[in-house]
């Protein structure tokens, strides 16, 4: 089941255990889940409330580490790392989406945008510039100096890709990015994160929708903690699936 | 570098902070700004009162020792001093004798009398009968007219230098030189006219409501105790630096003249401007104190205020602080974040308060007493105040650090 040396991964999660105490009982959010995602894949995680689908979100981001199991993301071994290694990996290698947008209310879109690399201590100068390339990208570079709330729905969700993009993450992972938009600009989202994918992006997607997870190319379904199926389907993407990335999801699969 | 963009960061969130709450900042600032304002004050005070002190024994030489029956300030048992000899003309003349070449001796001796000219007239005046040597003992001179001379004292001439305060009470604007006035029911001519010397202190003697005489002068009017006056007698040090050596052999001289045994202890007080200041200082600082502890809890109140707005912004900011860590903030930046916006609260109130604090300092020196903020006063002001925005700062800012991010993510 080791990861071939000729296929690097992304990430890779070995019998993931994450328990909750909840009052007096134990709860088993995820059961001993295996996970390996290699670089360049569009994965959905999908199941329904309760699955463990918001721990493992939480753990494959870092907010979070397993109660058991290894979690290597990119080569290093993050279940071990202390809170301050946890944050800088979070800054350096993950790109969240929220559904919720989470943008600073009261900083204008240029600095929310600048604030991963405010954390992750570039200069200024360079910040800048590559906060104005992040909106260009999202074709949001004419609304740098706006609040998040002169914006549109759609257009606060750009500001957040453009805010994940901005550090060169290795991982994009959303959050049910569309669940609080209109099926229109939701296609949007979807199509902006299409083109990041086919542009080489690692992305993550977290929804219970089942179109919006048509998108990605390997569906993970989740329930009760395991993992349920783990297919991939490669005529719903727009876009070829690395050959090593389906030989990854195949030995990933769970029996 | 990383520690320069964390703060560069967080001074424009705070900034952005008191920005989206302007009632609630100036509020809390408020408080601030009234510790501050009642902390400055309070060392401005005792800055203006000492500097008032100062002031008003200017005309107490620093260089000169008083040998006089009792201390000039009685910390003790006042008993113990109450049945002490008076130091009369005698022993003064001994005194000055034994002392000859070595330093300047002057006698003094005073009594209050009520003064009169022509219809003016000034109750309990303090009148000194002294010698030519007065004028060598302190910094004070005659502003017009000449002081006493030494003829004056030899011939017991009935002249008399007067005060700032005495002139304007009897003679208001009009050149007192050559009036005769009424000390008691002595007529005295009036020669000179002293420069203002800045008035009594806490109730302290008022140098210029005094009337020089000369003391042969002085014991002919007002003695009637067969020559047995409460002298004091002044002596003044040819330097500053022999102060000290000159007060042991005054002693010796004094036991020798009042023939005490080697166990018997002095029964007269030598009394130095040095004691004086000695002990105001003790009490001055005794009511700093007082006053800063007393307006600290002003100050206090106003850092409780600044806690818990900072408690209330953290829990108002939860989600933020969940997205900040989300994105890479670590707990230091956080931490720093929060810090830093308790200090900037308490900065501005701590400046607003000093600008204050000057303002209503220029009414104080314009009406009560020299008062000026100096800088060490600017300086521990500013410092209390970053310092009260810190440690206010330190539990809100640590519980927001301390956050979970997947909570703070969830919280509405």
């Amino acid at each position: 089941m080791a990861a071939t040396p000729t296929h690097p991964n992304a990430l890779s999660l070995r019998d993931v255990v994450k328990t909750y105490a909840m009052g007096a009982a134990v709860v088993r959010a995820l059961d001993g889940v295996s996970l390996e995602i290699a670089k360049n894949e569009y994965v959905a995680v999908m199941g329904p409330s309760g699955s463990g689908k918001s721990t493992l979100m939480n753990i494959i981001g870092c907010l979070d580490v397993p109660t058991s199991g290894t979690y290597c993301l990119e080569g290093q071994m993050v279940a071990e790392m202390p809170e301050e290694r946890l944050a800088e990996i979070r800054n350096r290698r993950i790109g969240f989406v929220f559904q919720t947008f989470n943008l600073l209310p009261r900083a204008d879109i240029l600095h929310n945008v600048e604030l991963p690399l405010v954390y992750g201590g570039v200069p200024r100068t360079e910040r800048k510039a590559r906060a104005v390339k992040a909106l260009q990208t999202v074709g949001l570079s004419d609304r740098m100096t706006h609040k998040p709330n002169e914006l549109s729905g759609g257009q606060r969700q750009r500001v957040a890709i453009a805010r994940a993009l901005v550090g060169r993450p290795s991982i994009i992972l959303a959050d049910e990015p569309t669940g609080n938009l209109d099926s229109k600009t939701g296609e949007g989202i979807m199509a902006m994160l299409d083109d990041l994918h086919a542009a080489g992006q690692t992305i993550i997607l977290v929804t219970h929708e089942e179109h919006i997870a048509e998108h990605a190319h390997r569906v993970v379904r989740l329930r009760d903690g395991l993992i349920e199926t783990d297919e991939v389907r490669r005529t719903s993407t727009r876009h070829p699936v690395p050959a090593h990335a389906r030989d990854m999801a195949v030995m990933g699969a769970p029996a | 570098m990383k520690l320069a963009l964390d703060l560069g960061e967080s001074f424009q969130i705070a900034l952005r902070a008191l920005r989206a709450n302007k009632a609630r900042g100036a509020l809390t600032t408020l408080g601030i700004i009234i510790g501050i304002v009642a902390v400055v004050l309070t060392m401005t005070a005792a800055n203006g009162l000492q500097n008032r002190f100062r002031e008003s024994f200017s005309a107490v030489g620093t260089d000169v020792i008083y040998v006089s029956r009792m201390p000039w300030v009685v910390m003790d048992d006042f008993f113990l001093y109450r049945n002490r000899p008076n130091l009369d003309l005698r022993e003064a003349r001994a005194l000055e004798e034994k002392l000859r070449g070595r330093a300047l001796v002057n006698p003094t001796v005073d009594t209050r009398q009520d003064v009169k000219y022509r219809s003016e007239g000034m109750e309990g005046v303090t009148v000194v009968g002294t010698t030519d040597k007065q004028i060598r003992m302190s910094s004070a001179q005659p502003q017009s007219g000449r002081f006493l001379m030494s003829f004056d004292v030899t011939y017991k001439r009935n002249v008399c230098v007067i005060g700032t305060d005495v002139k304007e009470g009897l003679f208001g604007a009009a050149d007192p030189i050559n009036k005769t006035m009424k000390i008691g029911r002595t007529d005295f001519r009036v020669i000179g006219l002293m420069e203002k010397q800045g008035g009594s202190f806490l109730g302290g003697p008022n140098f210029d409501r005094q009337v020089f005489v000369p003391i042969s002068s002085f014991v002919k009017a007002f003695g009637g105790n067969r020559g047995r006056e409460d002298v004091n007698v002044a002596v003044k040090a040819p330097r500053q630096e022999a102060m000290k050596d000159l007060e042991y052999e005054v002693i010796g001289e004094m036991r020798k003249i009042r023939k005490l045994r080697p166990a018997e202890t002095d029964n007269f007080s030598i009394n130095k401007l040095d004691t004086l200041v000695g002990t105001f200082n003790n009490v001055m600082g005794v009511v700093l104190l007082v006053g800063l502890l007393v307006t600290g809890i002003s100050l206090f109140v106003g850092a409780v205020g600044v806690m818990n707005i900072m408690f209330v912004s953290v829990t108002e900011r939860t989600r933020e602080i969940g997205v900040r860590k989300a994105i890479g903030a670590t707990r230091q930046s956080i931490l720093l974040q929060f810090l830093f916006e308790s200090s900037a609260i308490c900065l501005l109130g701590g400046i607003i308060g000093i600008v204050l604090a000057a303002l209503l300092t220029a009414v104080i020196n314009a009406t009560l007493m020299p008062a000026s903020i100096s800088i060490p006063i600017l300086v521990v002001a500013v410092a209390v105040s970053v310092l009260v925005g810190v440690l206010s700062g330190v539990a809100p800012a640590y519980r927001g650090a301390r956050l979970d991010p997947i909570e703070s993510l969830r919280y509405e």
